[in-house]
This record gives structure tokens, sequence and C-alpha cells, in this order.
């Protein structure tokens, strides 16, 4: 009966059934706001279902020059490091399905999986245009990777623990740390723009220079498997945020643990993590492309400079005995 | 039932790739005003791709010149099925003024398969999404694969 209830979790409830719909759903909503920003009416409300079930439908082709292997792979690895990276995430209840100390660093690793695999699918693509996206995607991993990270140890630091429950619990007993690492919280989400190669990071796609960048040849199935990875990218990431800055599920007002309990960490999540993608959102239709050295030095002066500044004060806090 | 959620997802989610066969660029600036956010093709699902790959609808403009034969007949090629082809402009339906014309071949449809004409020199683009959403009417009809 245990083990059953440990499989619906693991593919409904807060598992994969759960984040197909929320990633579809976040992919509407992202191009809903864009369209309404833009004074447009956008598109309805089933249009990424849409566009999934036609992706399955299409014709399967390999180019010649690919390499039949990798090709297929990359955009299933994709996948899974996302998903499983889900399951470490506190969705309902205060500790997530799978938890451990130490999971925020293997969450980050998960995270970063996807990037790997659209570098290693251009590359084996057999495409000059996915060759060049792929490089660009791999350089340009170096620079937002570097202050991601650094800002999401910052709350680590002074929760003194690296697991993302414990991170969350602190933050709503000590609500101060939100206002110490907001400066933190910035920087995630612009790195996290990056990492999602969205406006204005979307320099590994840019359609006006190399056409689809490492996705050129994908077509189909494994196109719309590499879509749907993006698109729960999207939302894991901003949960992720959501979790490591505003404290996720919390504040819990039931006090009994059960049904009602749970419902309330479940909308509380939800609404800190839209908010995460609502900003991502504004962010993407006021600005415009950069270049890829533009990136490189937002990244190397500003980003990673501030993120060291966050991360000291996270530590002297620390040191000093920590917040009331 | 699932050949019903195939055919509602193709009708629903058309991704055009723009194809200049020689074109004056009066019908390309054309098609891009049918994409401005006043008209909003991506409220019926059109999306602007750059990749032939990912591309459902290839809009075609121009009377093909002799040059663009063969790369009009690639880029086809590499549209996965299933594919359709709209003809957007006089020159690409017939020919238009070039007819005859010892550089070019006259029509889109003397290459590859037309699905959909919109005449006019250029079409306005109004024309243009009326003749895109025709186009899905006949989808949904079942009039071509």
């Amino acid at each position: 009966m245990n083990s059953l209830l440990a499989v619906v979790y693991l593919l409904v409830f807060p598992g994969f059934l759960f984040l197909f719909v929320a990633s579809l759903f976040g992919q509407y909503l992202d191009r809903k706001l864009y369209a309404r920003i833009q004074r447009r009416v956008g598109p309805p409300l089933l249009q990424p279902f849409a566009d999934f079930v036609k992706l399955l439908a299409k014709e399967d082709v390999v180019p010649d020059y690919a390499d039949r292997v990798m090709f297929t792979a990359a955009p299933i690895f994709a996948l899974t490091a996302v998903f499983a990276a889900f399951l470490y995430l506190p969705v309902v209840a205060s500790v997530g399905l799978h938890s451990f100390q130490g999971d925020l660093i293997v969450v980050l690793y998960l995270l970063m999986i996807p990037t790997l695999a659209m570098f290693l699918g251009g590359w084996y693509s057999g495409n000059v245009f996915g060759v060049r996206g792929g490089m660009r995607v791999a350089s340009l991993l170096f620079s937002y990777e570097i202050p991601f990270f650094v800002a999401l140890l910052s709350p680590a630091v002074l929760a003194g623990s690296w697991r993302l429950s414990t991170i969350a619990g602190y933050e709503s007993g000590h609500p101060l740390a939100i206002i110490v690492s907001l400066l933190g919280f910035v920087i995630g989400i612009i790195a996290l723009q990056g990492k999602l190669e969205r406006l204005p990071f979307d320099i590994p796609e840019a359609e006006t220079e190399i056409v689809a960048g490492p996705l050129v040849e994908y077509s189909g199935r494994r196109y719309a498997l590499f879509r749907l990875a993006r698109d729960a990218e999207l939302f894991v990431g901003a949960g992720l945020l959501a979790v490591v800055f505003l404290g996720g599920p919390y504040p819990i007002l039931v006090s009994q643990p059960g049904v009602l309990a749970w419902v309330n960490g479940f909308v509380m999540f939800l609404l800190k993590t839209f908010f995460v993608i609502f900003l991502l959102i504004l962010m993407k239709s006021a600005v415009a492309r950069i270049r890829t050295d533009q990136m490189v030095s937002l990244a190397y002066k500003w980003l990673i400079p501030l993120a060291l500044v966050q991360i000291t004060l996270a530590v002297v806090l620390h040191s000093l005995g920590g917040l009331l | 039932m699932l050949n019903r959620l195939v055919k509602w997802a193709r009708i629903k989610s058309p991704w055009i790739l723009h194809m200049n066969c020689g074109s004056c660029n009066g019908c390309d600036i054309e098609i891009l005003a049918a994409l401005i956010p006043r008209l909003d093709a991506e409220r019926f699902g059109v999306l602007l791709k750059g990749s032939p790959r990912q591309a459902d609808v290839m809009i075609c403009t121009g009377p093909v010149t002799k040059q663009m034969t063969e790369r009009l007949r690639r880029v086809y090629d590499q549209m996965p099925d299933p594919k359709f082809v709209v003809v957007v402009g006089q020159c690409g339906c017939s020919g238009g003024i070039y007819t005859g014309a010892y550089g070019v071949e006259g029509g889109v449809d003397k290459i590859i398969p037309v699905d959909a004409y919109i005449p006019g020199c250029p079409p306005r683009p109004e024309a243009i999404a009326d003749g895109l959403i025709k186009l899905l009417a006949k989808i949904e009809k079942g009039g071509s694969p």
C-alpha cells in the first residue's frame, strides 16, 4: 500500500503528470502575457498542448550527417534531468518527495544537464548552425552558471544547511532572511533567464543569425521533448528560486498536519513559483537580445562581484550568530 | 479518437516558414505585416520558424528563378511530413509579369505541390491571414494529406 502511494506520488501528483501540466501551463502563461504586454490577443489555453501533440505526430527525421544515438539521446537526457530535479523540491509539504542533506547541490547540477544536452545535440546534428549554436550554448554556460550557484548558496549559508526544506523552513522562521538575500534573488532571476536562454540571453538560438541554434536539425518528437524539457526547466528553475529565496511552501497556516496543510503548502508554492515566472516574463518583454561579449562582461563585471558581495554578507551574518 | 486529436492539434498549430524564391520583396513585406500585433497570427497558433525542420506550412513568394529551383526543392524535402505549401503573390501563382522570361521557371507549382494560392501584387496582409485560415479549413475537411 505504501509503495503504491509512492508510485502515485512519483507519477501523478507532485510527480511527472503534474509537472507536465504545470510546464505546459507555464509556457501558455509565458506566451499569453508576452502577447498581452505587446497588446496582442495571444494563443489560446490549449496551444502548448496542441503544439506538443502535433510535434509528436510529425514525421521522424534524422539527418544523414547526424550521429543517430547522440541525436536521440540528447533530448531524453535533458527531459530526464529536469524531471528528476523536480522530485527534490518541497512542493506540497515542508519536505520534498526525496530529500537529504545537500540536495540543493544535486538540483543545481541536474538543472545544468539540459544545457549540456543541448550542446551535445547541436554538436552531433551534423549542421554548421547546430555546431555554432552548440558552441554558443557551451560558452555562455560559464557566464551565468557561476553567479547562479553563488547566489543560490547565500541563503543556504544563512540557514546553515544545504537542504532545500531546511532553507525554506529557516526563511519562514526568519522573514528578515528574505530581505537580506534580495540581491541574491535578483542575480538568481537574471542568471535563470540566461540558463533558460530567453531574451535578452537567447544568443544560442538567435534566429536572425544562426536560424535556430543547436535545435536547427531537430524536428518532430525529439524537438517536442526538447521543448518540454525547456518548459519544465522554466517551472523547476522558478520553483527552485521560490523555495530558496521566498520560502517555498511556507507559511503553512494550518496547524495540524493533514490534507488542509498540504493544500495550503501547495497553493503557497504555486503562487511563489508563478510570481517568479511573471518576473521572468516581464524581463523578457522589456529587453532586446545582447551580444555574446556583452553577456560575458555583464556576468563577470556585475553578476559575479555582486553575488560575492551577497555571499560575504551571508557568511558575516552567519558567523555573527545568525539573524534574529 | 487519436486521429481526431492529432488532426485538431495540426489545425491548431501551423508553424510557418517563409521562403523567398526570387520575389521583389513586396509580398515579403506584406507577409511580415500579416504577423504584426494588429492582426496577431499567434491567436491561431501560428509561429514563424527559421528552420524548415520545425515548420508545417511553407509560404513561398516570387516567380522561382532558375537559381532558386534546386534550393526550393531541397528546402521542401527538408520539411517533415505532413507539410503544406502556400503561395503568396501573383508571381508565385503563375509567373505574373515574368511569365516567359528567360531566368524564371514561372510559378511555384511547377516545382512542388501547392495547397493554397493567395493572388495579388502584393496581396493585403488581411488576404494572407485569410488564405492561411482557408488552408486550415481545407485541412479540417480532409482535402490534403
